[in-house]
């Protein structure tokens, strides 16, 4: 460029009117818009050197224009020189962020087309961990009775026999022992322990937390007991030394019936699903009365009818009832003024049923490729 | 129990009713049916007894619930009682008997010895019975609800337990030495044969039947071979008795002896049937051999008092009760007809006896003596409750009174989960039920294991100490299984004894194998190592206020890859290198590498790292660290970072170093960390090269390069003077 106009002055162009200054800037324009337009299809080469000829800090035009037309402008011209010389910045900044913006697209589609790019291989992997299925199953029964006013209690796996049996109206030689065959420990007999307590044995159920906590606090009482329990039965696909049981209790001076019934189908309805049903059949357990076995109709099915409901469309859920005023006697609660119900879930089953399990002893095996189900 | 329904029927007009509705129907009145099947008989109703329904062990005893189910909706009766009663009603049972003039008492001598034992015992006799096979109507029957026919006379005794729910025994008269019988307790040493072929060695708090002579039979549980009913048994002696269930209980366990026979007597018989049934044996024995009955029954019943509720005891039902338990009201007509179907002949007693459903209401009930189970007003409501129907009563939510909270830890357990679960590990939850000698290798000095006195396995036997015997048996299965790269997590308890005092402690297990990271497209695998380990449990502390780990001494772990884990003092959130831990009293764990010798038991064939944390102390401190989270202004001027390279002798540890950078108390220290480590190469023998990174940081100002270089020549000198420690030129 051998003689670039906006290296001088107006003055030394010999501009002094509006009409020149205006000129003198279409002519600019027309030069970018040459300048630009031939540059269709940029890389990123040329478009930074088209970017640093006209919007370049020190030796770009836009700059030039500043440093020797606007700053030295006789104060007539000032004004117009400043406006116009506006209009032709934003013109280039648009135009020039237009071709970026077109020449990035391009870009991307040259990309795309070469075929480097496989979205279908995996991304780096990632080490997750999973929580059991057995604690998903507390941790959703929890919250179920946290929302209705149940507190979370706990107690000792290894028990005394008067919390296990006898302070839940089953006396020793009580036919009910037999159906809960028990481990017992090799321990001397301990003295001044808890009434009848000739050793220990790890608990049955979870039902002695019932007793402890009534021990300690009169009523109103409502609270769920998660935890381990222990059968002594010879492990298979249904029974291990240990499984997992939801203790849950309430007394207080006006629990019906009707609430023990609202409550049991609240929180089944909860754990299956809304269109499960509940029923109430009429049974027998030395700590509640009236006892009954409660049943849902199959989640599978729908009630229909299927392997897992043995073609009935129900399924026998847990044993509960209205406390045994009998019960109350051990805690020192006025039976005549209280009430409530109690009963037991067992935790493996309902994991059983809502994840279509069918095996106990994959649940304790911890094979990997059965835990990872279940994240 | 199995019930035949054509059986049932005698005793009870069930109409048309099929035998699968009336199935339903029994099971929504508490007695259970498992199942209706076809048989020979009829059909046949599987019923599940409760323990506390002896009554339910016979047909006679079904058919009453039967006519409970099947009562009078007495749409119209009040209060009293109009006998208007259109359903069905239980028939009674009414023998008749052909009987000789010969009685009974000059037939058979009885004396009991032993009432706390035997509380009634009736003895008829029978002469000239012909005993053969039993009619094809009885075996049939008899085949339907699973017995074997043996002959006429054993089968009578059988079908009349199965009818009317009391066993009987039949002696053949003649075996009966001097046709005397004692009831008494067995003699120490005494043995006897019984009916099974089996020796019995009997013990003194068992109850026998004996002769003159010896025993002839165990009371309430078998009778002996010796006196058993044969083809060339002409006379019989029948025994119809009751015995003391708790005692009939112990006799069955000790002799590892279960009976129709016991399980009745155990579940507490009825006493007052013991003669009823006698009779209608006796009736059926003629009816199938016949022969002569002897005039009368010897029937000595010390126990009446004692275990008949007699005519006087009564129990009250009211409506106030009724209501309070069970929340919803049941018509008077309802109640009554169900209670006098059941036997409980209620009567209406309070001052308002004319109103209808009263809220006054009470009734007095008689104690049947067939209902040992029926004694409180409880047990009244539940027996109109559940014939009424469970289903009327409406579900409701009781009302909130008090808020709900959960377990005082809940907040740090899930604080822990949620951490370990974002490094990686997947939880398992084991049966803690372990080989003794296995968990003694992993336990604490002084810890004494809670052993199982009856355990059903040997590697079973004892309650674990640690979780660690569960945490490599669960890596064994996976890698037999080809699963070769674990992190598993166990949050559960570890059990001792002190004494006769149990001990459960929470415990948290980790279990590190195989490689942290798979090979991939993007990066190579990587093996795990201890500072894998290491690094998860700084991760797991800074939870609970941190951790420090020291060199331990532990058999299971391989020397010197094994470490304490302890926590710093109580000085949360400061300058945590002092030596807290030193007496062992911070210490909340133990992790390190599997020693050799134990991974070859646990048939481990690649690296194993094992950590074991005591909780309830990191649960303590979880609130703690939490309160000591305070906000601090994010710096507003620029942090300088400068790079040391050191010349270390083995055995100046990092944390010596950093100790000695700390030391120096230079408040614009802001982090002290180890960037790179290597031996070998340009090192010497004996030395390492640490390349330590210093961060200095002010809150005042931008550090200029002349405090910085000050810093940094402080720094050298003090690990010069004091670790030897030479600086690399870079
Ligand atoms: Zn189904």
């Amino acid at each position: 460029m051998t003689s670039d106009p906006t290296r001088q002055t107006l003055d030394a162009l010999g501009i002094r009117s509006e009409a020149a200054v205006l000129a003198l800037f279409a002519d600019m324009r027309a030069r970018f818009e040459q300048d630009a337009v031939s540059k269709t299809d940029l890389d990123e080469v040329a478009w930074t050197t088209l970017r640093n000829a006209w919007l370049g800090r020190a030796s770009g035009i836009i700059a030039g224009i500043t440093e020797n037309w606007l700053k030295p402008a006789p104060p007539d011209l000032k004004r117009v020189v400043g406006k116009a010389l506006n209009e032709l910045k934003a013109r280039v900044e648009g135009a020039l962020e237009e071709l970026r913006v077109r020449m990035e697209a391009a870009a991307e589609r040259r990309a795309a087309a070469s075929g480097k790019t496989d979205l279908s291989l995996p991304g780096v992997p990632r080490v997750l961990g999973a929580k059991h299925p057995i604690r998903q199953t507390f941790e959703e029964l929890e919250k179920i009775f946290l929302s209705i006013g149940f507190t979370v209690a706990e107690g000792p796996e290894i028990e005394t026999p008067y919390y296990n049996f006898e302070a839940l109206n089953i006396p020793e030689h009580h036919p009910a022992r037999d159906t809960m065959d028990t481990f017992y420990l090799d321990l001397p007999a301990t003295a001044g322990g808890p009434p009848g307590a000739p050793g220990l044995l790890l608990r049955t159920h979870t039902s002695p937390v019932q007793a402890r906590t009534m021990e300690k606090q009169q009523p109103p009482v409502r609270i769920v007991v998660p935890g381990k329990v222990y059968r002594r039965d010879n492990p298979d696909a249904t029974h291990s030394f240990m499984f997992h049981q939801m203790e849950c209790l309430a007394v207080d001076t006006d629990i019906t019936f009707c609430d023990f019934k609202g409550t049991v189908d609240y929180f089944v309805k909860e754990f299956f699903g809304p269109k499960v049903k509940t029923r109430l059949r009429p049974s027998y357990f030395p700590f509640t009365e009236p006892s009954a076995e409660v049943d849902a109709t199959c989640h599978i099915c729908d009630g229909k009818g299927c392997r897992v409901c043995k073609f009935s469309g129900w399924i026998e859920m847990f044993g509960a009832g209205m406390v045994d005023p009998a019960v109350y006697g051990f805690a020192n609660y006025d039976a005549k003024k209280y009430s409530g119900f109690a009963f037991g879930v067992g935790v493996d089953r309902f994991a059983f049923l809502k994840y279509g399990i069918d095996d106990l002893q994959l649940f304790f095996q911890n094979d990997v490729r059965f835990l990872r189900q279940f994240r | 129990m199995k019930i035949l329904y054509n059986w049932l029927k005698e005793f009870v007009d069930a109409g048309t009713i099929p035998a699968k509705d009336l199935a339903s129907r029994l099971s929504f009145a508490g007695v259970a049916i498992d199942a209706v099947e076809q048989t020979l008989a009829g059909e046949l109703l599987d019923a599940e007894i409760t323990t506390n329904r002896p009554d339910l062990l016979g047909h006679y005893g079904v058919a009453r619930e039967v006519a409970a189910i099947l009562r009078a909706r007495s749409s119209v009766t009040s209060g009293t009682s109009s006998g208007t009663t259109s359903g069905t009603t239980l028939k009674p049972v009414e023998p008749k008997l052909h009987e000789a003039a010969e009685k009974a008492e000059s037939a058979i001598q009885v004396e009991i010895a032993c009432p706390e034992l035997c509380g009634r015992y009736t003895a008829r006799v029978l002469r000239g019975v012909k005993v053969g096979p039993s009619p094809e109507w009885l075996r049939q029957r008899l085949a339907a609800i699973g017995q074997t026919s043996i002959n006429n006379v054993v089968d009578a005794t059988n079908y009349v337990m199965f009818e009317l729910g009391h066993a009987l025994h039949a002696f053949d008269l003649d075996a009966i030495a001097e046709h005397t019988l004692v009831i008494r307790r067995a003699q120490a040493g005494e043995k006897l044969r019984t009916l099974d072929g089996v020796e019995r060695a009997l013990r003194p708090d068992m109850c026998v039947i004996a002769d003159a002579r010896r025993a002839v039979g165990i009371g309430g549980v078998m009778g002996g071979a010796d006196s058993e009913i044969t083809s060339a048994t002409r006379n019989i002696l029948l025994e119809c008795a009751w015995f003391d269930p708790i005692s009939i209980r112990r006799t069955s366990k000790a002799l590892n002896l279960r009976t129709e026979a016991s399980t009745r007597f155990e579940r507490r018989a009825d006493p007052e049937m013991a003669e009823l049934a006698s009779r209608r044996c006796a009736e059926l024995i003629q009816q199938l051999g016949g022969g002569e009955v002897a005039a009368g029954v010897v029937d000595l019943y010390p126990g009446r008092a004692a275990i008949s509720p007699g005519a006087t005891s009564s129990i009250e039902l009211t409506r106030r009760e009724l209501l309070r338990i069970m929340g919803a009201d049941v018509p008077d007509g309802e109640i009554e007809s169900i209670l006098r179907a059941l036997g409980f002949a209620p009567a209406r007693t309070d001052a308002n006896r004319g109103s209808r459903d009263s809220l006054v209401a009470a009734w007095k009930c008689a104690r049947p003596s067939w209902r040992e189970d029926v004694k409180r007003e409880i047990d009244l409501v539940e027996e109109v409750a559940r014939h009424y129907g469970f289903d009327k009563f409406p579900a409701r939510l009781p009302a909130a009174t008090q808020p709900a909270a959960r377990m005082p830890h809940a907040a740090a357990q899930d604080a822990l989960l949620e951490r370990l679960l974002a490094l990686g590990y997947e939880e398992i939850i084991t049966i803690p039920l372990v080989d003794e000698k296995l968990d003694a290798q992993f336990r604490a000095a002084g810890l004494s294991p809670a052993r199982i006195a009856n355990p059903l396995a040997e590697d079973a036997g004892v309650l674990r100490t640690s979780g660690a015997v569960n945490m490599l048996r669960t890596l064994e299965w996976n890698l037999n299984r080809g699963q070769r790269n674990l992190r598993l997590f166990e949050i559960g308890r570890a059990y001792s004894v002190r004494g006769t005092e149990p001990r459960e402690q929470r415990i948290l297990t980790l279990g590190l194998t195989g490689q942290v990271r798979e090979k991939n497209i993007y990066e190579p695998a990587r093996p795990a190592a201890l500072e894998d380990l290491k690094g998860d449990l700084e991760a797991l502390g800074e939870l609970f206020g941190g951790f420090d780990m020291h060199p331990a001494e532990a058999g299971w772990l391989q020397a010197a890859r094994a470490a304490r884990i302890v926590r710093p003092g109580a000085s949360l959130g400061r300058d945590a290198s002092g030596d807290a831990g030193a007496d062992g009293g911070g210490d909340v764990g133990i992790a390190g590498q599997l020693a050799r010798r134990l991974a070859e038991e646990f048939k481990l064939r690649q690296d194993v790292y094992l950590a074991e944390l005591a909780l309830e102390p990191l649960y303590d401190a979880f609130a703690a660290k939490r309160a000591a989270i305070h906000y601090q202004p994010l710096p507003r001027f620029p942090a300088v970072e400068r790079d040391f390279s050191l010349l270390l002798d083995d055995g100046v540890t990092f944390g010596r170093v950093a100790e000695i950078v700390r030391g120096l108390a230079i408040a614009e220290v802001e982090g002290v960390h180890a960037v790179d480590l290597f031996r070998g190469g340009q090192i010497p023998a004996g030395k390492y090269s640490l390349l330590l990174r210093v961060t200095f940081q002010s809150r005042q100002t931008t550090l200029t390069e002349a405090q910085v270089s000050d810093f940094s020549a402080r720094i050298v000198s003090a690990l010069t003077a004091k670790v030897g420690a030479a600086l690399r030129s870079a």
